[in-house]
């Protein structure tokens, strides 16, 4: 060896990168036409309703939300936990992780290179999808704007009226809250993906770990009660129970603010910024705990 | 680093797996030391599951010695920096097949952190080395296994090792395959580059090998240089080319007056199945 040096971003970097193009090869990408057509698609979901101006479009403007956000929301907890349960048992089973490890990468690098790499991909996913969505919304919530002035007009409607009216669009089309929206299913996405990545490192198969960690999803979502029947139990054994699932789970509930987003509501900063910590948190936890398992791990 | 210093170390490795029925404790290796000087061609030979590959993986990093030690040029093998000078090629290698063969090469050559024109140039000549370059852009997953050993031999290359380990390098692959791969482990003494390999083909392991080890259920049977070990000691080999039959005649007649020496054999020397093989598939090609 002549001297050549690498740190560990470096490595992590080339690792994410290699995964990246390894799932991209995969042909994930070809859900991104699915979403085209949904998203596309969902203009034309127009319930039949009485019509007045305040109301003109606005359903289909939440059916653009709706679908959109639903889409991203199912792609990325899917990918994160398939690709990411997926690629580290199909490493061992073809042998290329000896080859990877026979080389100086340590394991914690391999780990978060594996899981940036996963992250990576959702990542792009969702701005792709995210710019799709913003598109069909702005074009559509314009038409959308236009309609309703041109109907509150011939119905006499006062200028403050209209402009109230219009404001009230507004929030229903393109906002911060909706890209703050996106970020948040970024965020959970990568907390789920790391889970699956802590699993895969115990686990034997692939189904296993895929089960395992939509389970964990699922019981998150029902973190804040274990949280508060925690805080309100005094048996012993419901109270251990319940304090293992709110300390080691995050609480998923908490994304629940996309679905207000989508209803139009404002997402305010400091929620986004709670969300992002609790992501940061429980990304690097799990992350770690995969390390401590993977560093004895003998292959 | 001193050149007196093994390449590779192994003190008394002992490395027990627990199987799953009733935790019971299996003993892959036991009990096994091996040095190996830098410039060495060394084999570790033995049946299937005598723990070959075991002892490689330890050596690795790859599984932990119950005891014992391995050290790669006086680094610990448990840590890290002790693959800085290791390249590995193990058993039927599969590598990534949604990558080229230049990618792969490419891909692991970052990994060791290489980069920019150095790195190109280094696939390149590495492409060139295992008579690849043809192939370099075609997909892994299309390879044959001649194809994939060789590939493999050059991404364990990628960093410039001073220690190649090889696990069952031919496994698998045809006579010309295994030939080409044999020909690049001389190229490997050649520049000077310890290897380290085990097989299972005999034959193989006598060709290239200077130092040889035979393990057999976990424990090293026997172990020394080649020549030492093959060698019949009260025996003496003399071939003769164009040899007159007067001429043969009066040197078995020199022996046969001999009171203390007899003649065990006169005949033809005979080729390989594997060189007549080669030589006749390669007529073609000529």
């Amino acid at each position: 060896m002549k001297g050549y040096q690498s740190s560990h971003l470096y490595r992590i970097s080339v690792i994410a990168r290699h995964t990246f193009t390894q799932l991209v090869r995969m042909k994930v990408f070809y859900f991104l036409a699915v979403f085209a057509v949904i998203a596309l698609a969902s203009n034309f979901f127009d319930l039949p309703q009485h019509e007045t101006p305040e109301s003109l479009g606005i359903n289909v403007l939440r059916s653009i939300k709706s679908w959109s956000i639903g889409t991203m929301t199912l792609f990325s907890v899917v990918l994160s936990v398939v690709a990411t349960a997926l690629l580290l048992p199909k490493d061992v089973e073809d042998r290329t992780l000896y080859t990877v490890l026979a080389k100086p990468v340590p394991r914690f690098d391999y780990l978060a290179g594996k899981l940036g790499g996963v992250l990576l991909l959702i990542f792009s996913s969702l701005v792709l999808m995210d710019i799709l969505m913003t598109a069909v919304l702005h074009v559509r919530s314009g038409i959308v704007m236009n309609q309703q002035m041109e109907l509150a007009t011939a119905q006499g409607w006062p200028q403050d009226a209209i402009n109230a009216m219009l404001n009230d669009t507004v929030a229903q089309g393109v906002t911060w809250s909706l890209q703050g929206a996106v970020i948040a299913i970024f965020i959970r996405s990568a907390i789920i993906a790391s889970i699956a990545l802590l699993v895969s490192t115990f686990s034997t198969s692939t189904l296993f770990t895929t089960i395992v960690s939509f389970l964990i999803y699922f019981i998150g979502n029902f973190q804040a009660d274990a949280l508060d029947a925690f805080l309100k139990t005094s048996e012993t054994l419901q109270k251990v129970v319940t304090g293992l699932v709110s300390l080691i789970l995050p609480n998923f509930q908490l994304f629940n603010v996309i679905d207000a987003v989508i209803e139009g509501q404002i997402m305010p900063l400091m929620v986004l910024v709670k969300l992002v910590l609790l992501g940061l948190f429980y990304a690097g936890f799990y992350t770690l705990a995969s390390w401590f398992i993977f560093s004895d791990k003998e292959f | 680093m001193s050149e007196t210093t093994p390449a590779v170390e192994i003190t008394h490795l002992v490395k027990d797996f627990k199987t799953s029925f009733r935790r019971q404790l299996l003993r892959a290796v036991d009990d096994v030391s091996i040095r190996i000087m830098p410039g060495e061609v060394y084999g570790l030979i033995g049946p299937n599951g005598s723990g070959k590959s075991t002892t490689m993986k330890a050596l690795l990093g790859l599984v932990s010695p119950t005891s014992g030690n391995c050290a790669i040029f006086g680094k610990d093998s448990a840590k890290v920096d002790s693959r800085q000078d290791v390249g590995f090629l193990p058993e039927n290698p599969y590598f990534y097949k949604h990558l080229s063969g230049a990618e792969t090469i490419r891909f692991y050559g970052k990994l060791c952190g290489l980069r920019g024109k150095f790195l190109e140039d280094r696939v390149s000549e590495l492409l060139e080395l295992v008579d690849l370059n043809s192939a370099r852009d075609r997909r892994i997953g299309g390879y044959s296994k001649g194809m994939l050993q060789r590939i493999g031999l050059a991404q364990a290359l990628v960093q410039e090792p001073r220690l190649v380990i090889l696990d069952e390098p031919t496994a698998g692959v045809d006579p010309v395959g295994s030939r080409q791969i044999r020909d690049l482990i001389f190229k490997l003494r050649e520049r000077g580059i310890t290897v380290f390999l085990c097989s299972h083909l005999l034959e193989q392991v006598q060709e290239v090998c200077d130092q040889v080890g035979i393990i057999f259920r976990g424990k090293m049977v026997k172990e020394g240089r080649l020549e030492d070990l093959i060698a019949i000691e009260d025996q003496t080999e003399i071939v003769l080319q164009d040899a007159d039959p007067e001429l043969v005649k009066s040197i078995t007649a020199q022996v046969d007056a001999s009171a203390t020496t007899q003649l065990v054999r006169v005949g033809k020397p005979r080729t390989t199945l594997e060189r007549l093989f080669l030589r006749e598939t390669q007529k073609d090609k000529r």
